[in-house]
């Protein structure tokens, strides 16, 4: 035992009084913990956005030996890799599982020249055989649980029967389906045939095809069918491409023409991106994505993006289901790139000559074959290639627009969507709702907190602070439904109302101010301290008294309506929830905050200053401004940063009294996004560990470090303040 | 002040009484603010329960006359010019400038849509309140407004005086039907149907454990014979229900609409009538508190925008005692740790600091760190560890009360432990030193002395911790509360309180019905009532605390002294 005076106490006393200390001081580590907890657990989700990716070679325990394989491809949860050899046989590798050859195989019964999947994804397969004919085929995975483990059954289907469709002479061929219709693009010298079969159904043999065709073409090489049927993209190897409307595949229109290649040179390798709104072409070390978009002149191909690679580009594919692709140079390196982000990831090596390759739909596989037959599998770890600074913070140009910008866009019903993450209209958004609720509360609270500090009578102090303070525990969501509800209809039917107000309220209080002075001194003696409360009644007078005058006032000036006035004449548009409602209803919110803060800053200045002035002379109001004002601004300072932090954080408010979207205006009268409402609305339905999921975390944790750090400056200046009251 | 009358309007200015005023007009603003805001939703939520009485307007031209009947709600006054706009109506007499007009309540939303409908004052004929007009408060379809025509009880039909006699009793017997079908689907089928997902989990257990396969097929075979006993009981339960439903057949009612029209309204569908027009004062009163009474006790209908909110105030409140059971022990111990056992350094500063700033993190963080941590981190891992039988499906690793409290518990953190600090530096050392130099331990003197004597600051702060977590929603939204939900978080089922369940919160409910519902104008009296009573709660909550701290004050004068 070390302290003697315990020694002599009772085994059990001084048990008791060793616990406590245990348990007290378990307890303030806990709040310790917990504070750490908030940021490092925050932090620890949003970290793996900012980690670089990694490919790494998968070793199996015996390497399977393959015959020229002409397709790779896997299940969709990537854990059956597919291989398809010329001589028609099927067979899949467990990928998780040390790469072992699944038993039974699979087989098409025929030799294979070329495997082309369905150009909008979906699980359709079309064969090309010796003979020129095609045959669509289906490849389905049936997932059971036995006992112990998952077993995933492999299995091949032909959805319209063994019948194959005779395609003739060609040089390339695209198909897609969709529900009961199927199109098939096939290129052949100097001209294309569209077939479109209608009424297709699984089970059934396709019927005849009633063909469209576009002639007296040259110089064209490759096929892109284009997004959901609509577009269809001609490629020369010099570049050239022609854009046709074949939303009426019998009779396709001619677009645009034009080159996608700069300067002299060919085309060394193509791919369209996921949703075929963009095309990639390489030429020599350089990769340029061209995405079809509308202007002026009606759809063209504009080049929005290029990747550099270290070495020619020989062979492009994209992502099942991201934007991303990957470039393999003459260097035979698989670089991995993201169309969106503009970022090159990862890369790796590959076997030497290698022609197929299949990326698994998640992209965490890939499977990579050289015509000898070698086969290497790669586990990839690219689970944020989408996100940088640059797409969170500066402007992106995005598929199909005429230009880069900025856009919060995160989720929609397609699955070829490209989501869009700049955080920037929502820190515009943030920082607006903020400031023009500080423009509210700020002059209100501040110039409160003078009044009940410095001249109110401490009778009615004594009630009016706390009455106010009260005010700081309502529920924001009772701000917001009444903002919402009530506020919002009621100033957008009365804008006229409210200008009146600006002007008529302080006027008219200037005005009562200048005639009480010619009141006798014996009733206004014992009214000094209550101006507060004779200046509700004019308030409220004046008040009335605007609402009265804007129903005239709107008739005489603004043609009967302000609101259309302002959309005619100033072009304004005007939201019925809007900046200047958020900005009166978190204005109300903070008000409590800041005017607690300020009152006890400038009530806490000492006595003796405020007495010397005075007594020098001064009159109150000097007083206050020069001498009590100046010594309290480091506590007005804080105040307002305490209440700027609580506004930039407010949820409810801000998600009842704006319309949530996401644009970048400054007009009082139109809406924003803030971070908070943002997490508020998207954070239920995000996909967990989606990038989306992490971006979501990210912005909270900037909520809380600018909270933290504008809190911490502003506890700081206080802390500094009451030391110096102290010593004066 | 002393230059006052003496000169002119500049010296008034440079004398900054002009700047006074507008001082005093801040906080008065501020004030009124304050008063505004509670006096509006006082108003319009303690109106919400009045039996408004029923007015009749006829309105259209002499040989196409239409007759409304219902409640005034609202009026509002629009411009001669809009109004020309709107309507095309150019026939306003000359002096004109502005038009009046009335919210009419309607109702028959199913028969005679829609049910609110505006009315322009110089459209009306003439307005009446017809004494037998009768509301019909329904479980379905919002009211409906009319005159009773008849009453059929079984196979007899009653019209006339009579028939509101046997309006009444028809009521009393469905409500009585109602509490016996509630009683059987509430406890009894509920009961049964927990015990057969009780039975497939204990199934799904057998399969996963590592039992040898002809023991998993007796037991399998066990649970299958339970099962086949609750079915059978499932559906005796479900014959019973179904008898007492068919009860209610045969009687309805018959109300003749406003519009001349009949319809009929099964008495299943009917909570309840009364004639407002016909009532006397005490009659109306007597309306509105059962009214209340109905609003605080019932189950919500028609997607939250009717009924009561029940569910909504047990929620709130289940949520808030379990977050105070979670915060106060959490809370204290920390203002105990940093104000009595830590040394008074730089770090302590420190860590007192970044609690102080804890309270004004944005609650919306709170609620995403609950969501990940608590919900996907913690609770997925006891489902793994505890419920792997019921996955995929998540018992803990889904949003939930417990989860919710646990946030908010760490939302109110600081609010306890600033409270108690403040009370604990409030005893002067001379107490401890005191304590200490009778002999007593360090830990005695703490449970003996000080805390006693700092019980009505750890209570303020308690309850200034509940106010502020009874109000608030951004982070419930992310972590257990649901628009609807189907159970309420303590039943006769065991375990009895389901820290896993989903709840109600009054916050989210007055969020959801204001902004989520499709008829907000039908839903606009329920919120007001309900944030009434939120308001209520909180600014009762916060007076308490108040009180009690300007009580602790006193005390302390006295020892201080």
């Amino acid at each position: 035992m070390q302290h003697p005076e315990l020694s002599a106490l009772p085994r059990r006393r001084a048990l008791v009084d060793r616990a406590t200390r245990l348990l007290v001081g378990m307890g303030g580590a806990g709040v310790i913990v917990a504070i750490a907890l908030i940021f490092f657990y925050l932090l620890w989700v949003v970290l793996p956005i900012f980690l670089p990716a990694s490919v790494t070679p998968q070793i199996g325990g015996e390497t399977p030996d393959f015959e020229a394989p002409v397709y790779l491809d896997t299940d969709d949860g990537g854990n059956v890799g597919m291989v398809i050899q010329a001589d028609g046989r099927v067979r899949f590798l467990a990928l998780e599982d040390d790469l072992e050859v699944l038993t039974p195989e699979q087989s098409l019964n025929r030799p294979v020249i070329a495997i082309t999947a369905d150009a909008g994804g979906g699980n359709l397969y079309a064969l090309l055989d010796t003979s020129g004919d095609v045959l669509f085929f289906r490849v389905n995975y049936r997932v059971s649980f036995d006992e112990t483990r998952r077993q995933i059954t492999p299995s091949i289907t032909y959805p319209f029967e063994e019948s194959p469709v005779t395609l003739g002479e060609f040089k390339d061929f695209e198909f897609h389906r969709d529900g009961s219709e199927l199109l098939i693009g096939v290129l052949a010298e100097g001209s294309v045939r569209l077939l479109e079969f209608t009424d297709v159904e699984d089970g059934f043999p396709l019927e005849a095809a009633t063909p469209g065709r576009i002639g007296a073409l040259s110089g064209i090489d490759h096929l892109i069918l284009g997004p959901s049927s609509r577009w269809l993209y001609l490629l020369g190897n010099d570049g050239r491409l022609e854009l046709y409307d074949i939303r009426k595949p019998r009779r396709p229109k001619h677009v645009h023409s034009q080159r996608l290649l700069s300067g002299e040179g060919q085309v060394d390798a193509f791919a369209p991106l996921l949703g075929r709104y963009s095309l990639l072409v390489g030429q020599q070390n350089i990769v340029t994505q061209w995405s079809l978009i509308r202007d002026e002149g009606g759809y063209r191909f504009q080049d929005i993006r290029q990747f550099d690679f270290p070495a020619p580009v020989r062979l492009l594919r994209p992502e099942q289901r991201r934007k991303g692709f990957v470039a393999i140079d003459t260097a035979e390196t698989a670089h991995f790139a993201f169309a969106t982000s503009g970022r090159i990831t990862t890369e790796a090596q590959l076997p030497a000559g290698t022609q197929v390759l299949g990326i698994s739909p998640r992209a965490h596989h890939l499977l990579a074959s050289a015509p000898d037959g070698e086969l290497a599998t790669f586990t990839i770890d690219n689970r944020h290639p989408d996100i940088g600074w640059r797409t969170l913070l500066g402007k992106v140009w995005y598929e199909g627009y005429a230009e880069p910008i900025f856009s919060w866009q995160s989720s929609s019903a397609g699955n070829d969507f490209e989501a869009k993450f700049s955080l920037v209209p929502l820190i515009f958004g943030t920082l607006k709702a903020a400031l023009y609720a500080m423009l509210v509360a700020t002059p209100l609270a501040i110039l409160g907190a003078m009044y009940t500090a410095f001249f109110m009578a401490p009778a009615m102090r004594r009630i009016v602070k706390p009455g106010i303070e009260v005010m700081a525990a309502l529920p924001t969501v009772v701000l917001g439904f009444l903002a919402g509800l009530w506020l919002a209809p009621l100033i957008e039917a009365n804008l006229a109302a409210l200008l009146c107000v600006l002007f008529l309220v302080p006027l008219g209080l200037l005005l009562l101010a200048w005639l009480w002075r010619y009141l006798p001194d014996r009733i206004t003696r014992p009214c000094q301290g209550w101006y507060a409360l004779l200046a509700i009644g004019p308030i409220v007078a004046l008040f009335w008294l605007a609402f009265q005058l804007g129903g005239p006032l709107e008739r005489v000036l603004f043609d009967g309506s302000l609101r259309d006035w302002m959309l005619n004449e100033l072009g304004i548009a005007y939201d019925q929830r809007n900046a200047l409602i958020v900005g009166i209803a978190m204005g109300m919110a903070v008000v409590p905050t800041i005017f607690s803060i300020a009152e006890d800053a400038i009530y806490g200045v000492p006595r003796n200053l405020i007495n010397g002035s005075l007594a020098l002379g001064a009159t109150p109001w000097q007083t206050l401004t020069r001498v009590v004002l100046l010594t309290a601004s480091p506590g007005l300072f804080s105040a307002v940063m305490i209440g700027f932090g609580r506004a930039v954080g407010e949820t409810m408010i801000v998600l009842m009294a704006t319309g949530n979207t996401p644009i970048m205006d400054w007009n009082i009268f139109q809406g924003m996004r803030t971070f908070a409402a943002n997490i508020a609305v998207e954070m239920p339905e995000a996909e967990v560990g989606s990038s989306h999921f992490r971006i979501l975390f990210l912005t909270a944790l900037l909520l809380f470090l600018l909270t933290f750090v504008v809190n911490s400056v502003a506890e700081f200046v206080r802390q500094r303040l009451r030391a110096r009251y102290g010593s004066l | 002040m002393a230059t006052r009358k003496t000169s002119g309007l500049r010296s008034w200015l440079r004398s900054g009484e002009p700047w006074v005023w507008m001082n005093a007009a801040a906080v008065g603003t501020s004030i009124l603010a304050v008063i505004g805001l509670v006096g509006l939703i006082a108003w319009n939520g303690l109106a919400h329960f009045w039996p408004h009485a029923i007015v009749q307007l006829e309105t259209g031209t002499a040989d196409n006359p239409v007759i409304l009947l219902g409640e005034l709600v609202d009026t509002d006054t629009t411009e001669r010019l809009q109004y020309e706009e709107a309507t095309g109506d150019g026939a306003l007499p000359e002096a004109q400038t502005t038009v009046t007009r009335v919210l009419l309540k309607t109702g028959n939303r199913r028969t005679a849509p829609p049910d609110f409908r505006w009315v322009y004052d110089h459209r009306i004929n003439r307005i009446s309140q017809p004494v037998d007009a009768i509301v019909i408060e329904r479980t379905e379809w919002g009211n409906a407004y009319g005159f009773l025509e008849s009453v059929r009880d079984g196979d007899r039909t009653v019209t006339g005086v009579k028939a509101q006699e046997a309006l009444a009793r028809a009521i009393d017997f469905a409500e009585e039907l109602r509490e016996n079908i509630r009683d059987l689907q509430q406890a009894e089928l509920q009961r049964v149907n927990a015990g057969i997902e009780a039975l497939r989990l204990e199934d799904r257990r057998i399969a996963l454990s590592d039992r040898s396969p002809t023991d998993k097929q007796s037991a399998h075979a066990d649970v299958a014979q339970r099962r086949a006993a609750l079915e059978a009981t499932y559906a005796t339960l479900e014959r019973e229900l179904r008898e007492h439903i068919n009860r209610f057949q045969g009687h309805e009612i018959t109300l003749r609409r406003a519009d001349g029209e009949t319809e009929v309204i099964p008495l299943a569908n009917i909570v309840r009538t009364w004639q407002p027009n016909a009532m006397s004062l005490a009659g109306k009163l007597g309306h509105y508190l059962s009214s209340v009474w109905l609003f605080l006790s019932e189950d919500p209908r028609e997607a939250n925008t009717e009924g009561g909110i029940f569910p909504a105030l047990f929620g709130t409140v289940m949520m808030v005692l379990l977050m105070s059971l979670l915060v106060t022990p959490f809370g204290v111990i920390a203002a105990i740790y940093l104000r009595e056992y830590a040394h008074q350094g730089a770090f302590v500063r420190l860590i007192r600091i970044a609690v102080n700033n804890l309270a004004g993190v944005p609650s919306i963080v709170y609620g995403v760190f609950g969501l990940g941590f608590f919900v996907y981190f913690v609770g997925a891992g006891i489902d793994q560890l505890l419920f792997p039988e019921a996955l995929p499906a998540p018992t803990f690793g889904t949003p939930g009360l417990l989860w919710a409290s646990l946030t908010l518990a760490l939302l109110t953190v600081p609010v306890v432990v600033v409270s108690t600090e403040e009370g604990l530096t409030r005893i002067p050392r001379s107490v401890r030193e005191g304590s200490l130099a009778l002999g007593a331990t360090k830990a005695e003197t703490l449970f003996r002395v000080i805390l006693p004597m700092a019980s009505p600051a750890i209570l303020t702060g308690v309850i200034l911790a509940v106010a502020r977590a009874a109000g608030e929603v951004a982070p419930l939204m992310l972590v257990g509360v649901v628009k609807l939900a189907p159970t309420l978080p303590v039943d006769g089922l065991f375990p009895f309180l389901h820290l896993d369940r989903k709840f109600m919160h009054l916050g989210f409910h007055i969020y959801d019905v204001g902004f989520q519902s499709p008829n907000v104008e039908a839903a606009r009296p329920l919120v007001y009532a309900t944030t009434l009573l939120l308001l209520t709660i909180i600014l009762l909550l916060n007076l308490t605390a108040i009180l009690l701290r300007n009580r602790l004050e006193q005390r302390y004068r006295g020892v201080e002294g």
